[in-house]
């Protein structure tokens, strides 16, 4: 190689060092995230979905002061703050129960009403969960709060309660942010029945993706 | 590159007096703007950039040699936030604050414009660690130069104006894990003045 080539391919790296840009990675291994909803028309479904718009964050979560759940769902608001890269989630834990946009409650989810959409989750043993979703008339509108409900299956003194509960927690606010509905892979913190604590890539490149796409409804606190 | 740093930083505030007399030292105020740091795809192309920030500059410099040249060390903060553009939208992130350091070389250019030239280091830190700096701010080489204008306004004290323009490769660990290969080539440009004590 002469010195004039090498100069020249040197140039040359260092100029493509200099004006590559970064590559993000390709985003597409994620599941059905959208609800289906029976037409209000009567004819074929509605596909919904819907992420927070950046001028309701951070999403204002009430916990019912009953242990594990504040510190649990302190968690999984972390969690899922954390699996977005552009702030495009975040939550807090309010006081105020009546201008919250998720209500956290544990116990059995009550009997589903009509214009409700249940989420049931977690069939361990241990605990399970629930998110219900209500819809206005015309699918247009998701109406406030999300209701989340944990339920303790079992006495408090039960080995793996505590890490169920945990996990349950990640699952149900998983639904808040807008996966309305359950991974078929069983290796997803969003599958019907998880068995792991944390979201998977999948998981959270479904969240990623949900928030980029236009919602079909606008949250409203009737 | 530190030792180097901090030995130079030593001869500017410790040096043997005869060359204390020629040390200069100037403070600036002013503002940075950055090209992105970040191209992305996400259902949208998106990017994320650094909003226009204030700054602050400090340094000081000794001769070189006889022909008018010195050698500098300047250091600046700047703290502003960073946003998301999506489809035609602006959204904030979160605040984010900036330093770097350069030891550099300057010389005269034209009548009382005088030129710089430096490598050093940027430093980014996230009020916050999330989102791309999930795993804390990050620390890239850095190449710049620049162009300073004096006018004397007191007998030890000139009006310093500086523009500068520098040239980093970006990328987090956070992005790194999530996926992203190579780096983005950030621009920044800033605009600053302040005083400079002069050693006529």
């Amino acid at each position: 190689m002469t010195r004039r080539s090498l100069v020249i391919t040197l140039a040359g790296a260092a100029l493509s060092l200099a004006c590559g840009d970064i590559a993000s990675p390709l985003r597409n291994d994620f599941y059905e995230w959208r609800l289906e909803a029976p037409s209000p028309w009567g004819v074929g479904v509605d596909t919904i979905s819907f992420h927070w718009p950046a001028d309701r964050l951070p999403v204002r979560v009430w916990v019912e002061a009953s242990d594990p759940l504040p510190a649990d769902f302190t968690r999984a608001i972390g969690i899922w703050r954390d699996a977005f890269l552009y702030g495009e989630y975040d939550a807090t834990v309010v006081a105020d129960s009546s201008t919250a946009d998720v209500l956290v409650r544990r116990g059995i989810a009550p009997g589903p009403q009509l214009s409700t959409i249940r989420l049931n989750s977690a069939l361990a043993p241990q605990c399970s969960g629930a998110t219900d979703v209500s819809l206005s008339d015309d699918h247009l509108q998701l109406l406030l709060p999300i209701r989340i409900y944990i339920d303790a299956n079992s006495a408090p003194s039960t080995p793996g309660l505590e890490e169920c509960l945990a996990l349950t927690a990640v699952h149900e606010l998983g639904h808040s942010v807008g996966i309305f509905r359950h991974s078929p892979n069983p290796a997803d913190l969003m599958y019907f029945d998880p068995t792991v604590d944390l979201p998977s890539e999948r998981d959270r490149t479904t969240a990623e993706v949900l928030s980029h796409v236009p919602a079909t409804v606008e949250a409203v606190h009737p | 590159m530190p030792r180097a740093f901090f030995l130079f930083a030593l001869l500017l505030t410790g040096a043997a007096p005869g060359l204390r007399a020629q040390t200069e030292y100037y403070a600036r105020l002013g503002a940075v703007g950055a090209s992105n740091l970040l191209h992305d795809v996400i259902v949208n192309d998106l990017t994320l950039r650094q909003s226009i920030a204030p700054m602050i500059a400090i340094g000081g410099s000794l001769p070189v040699g006889s022909k008018g040249y010195r050698a500098n060390l300047e250091a600046t903060l700047a703290t502003g936030g960073y946003h998301r553009n999506e489809a035609g939208s602006s959204f904030d992130v979160a605040t984010l604050r900036t330093a770097t350091l350069m030891l550099g070389l300057e010389g005269p250019l034209w009548q009382r414009i005088r030129w710089r030239a430096g490598l050093g280091a940027i430093q980014y830190w996230p009020a916050n660690d999330e989102g791309i700096f999930l795993d804390g701010g990050t620390t890239r080489l850095l190449a710049g130069g620049g162009v300073d204008y004096r006018y004397p306004v007191l007998a030890k004290w000139d009006l310093m104006t500086s523009a500068r323009f520098d040239y980093h490769r970006f990328r987090t660990g956070t992005l790194e894990a999530r996926g992203f290969s190579q780096t983005q080539g950030v621009s920044r440009v800033s605009l600053s003045v302040g005083l400079s004590r002069s050693v006529r």
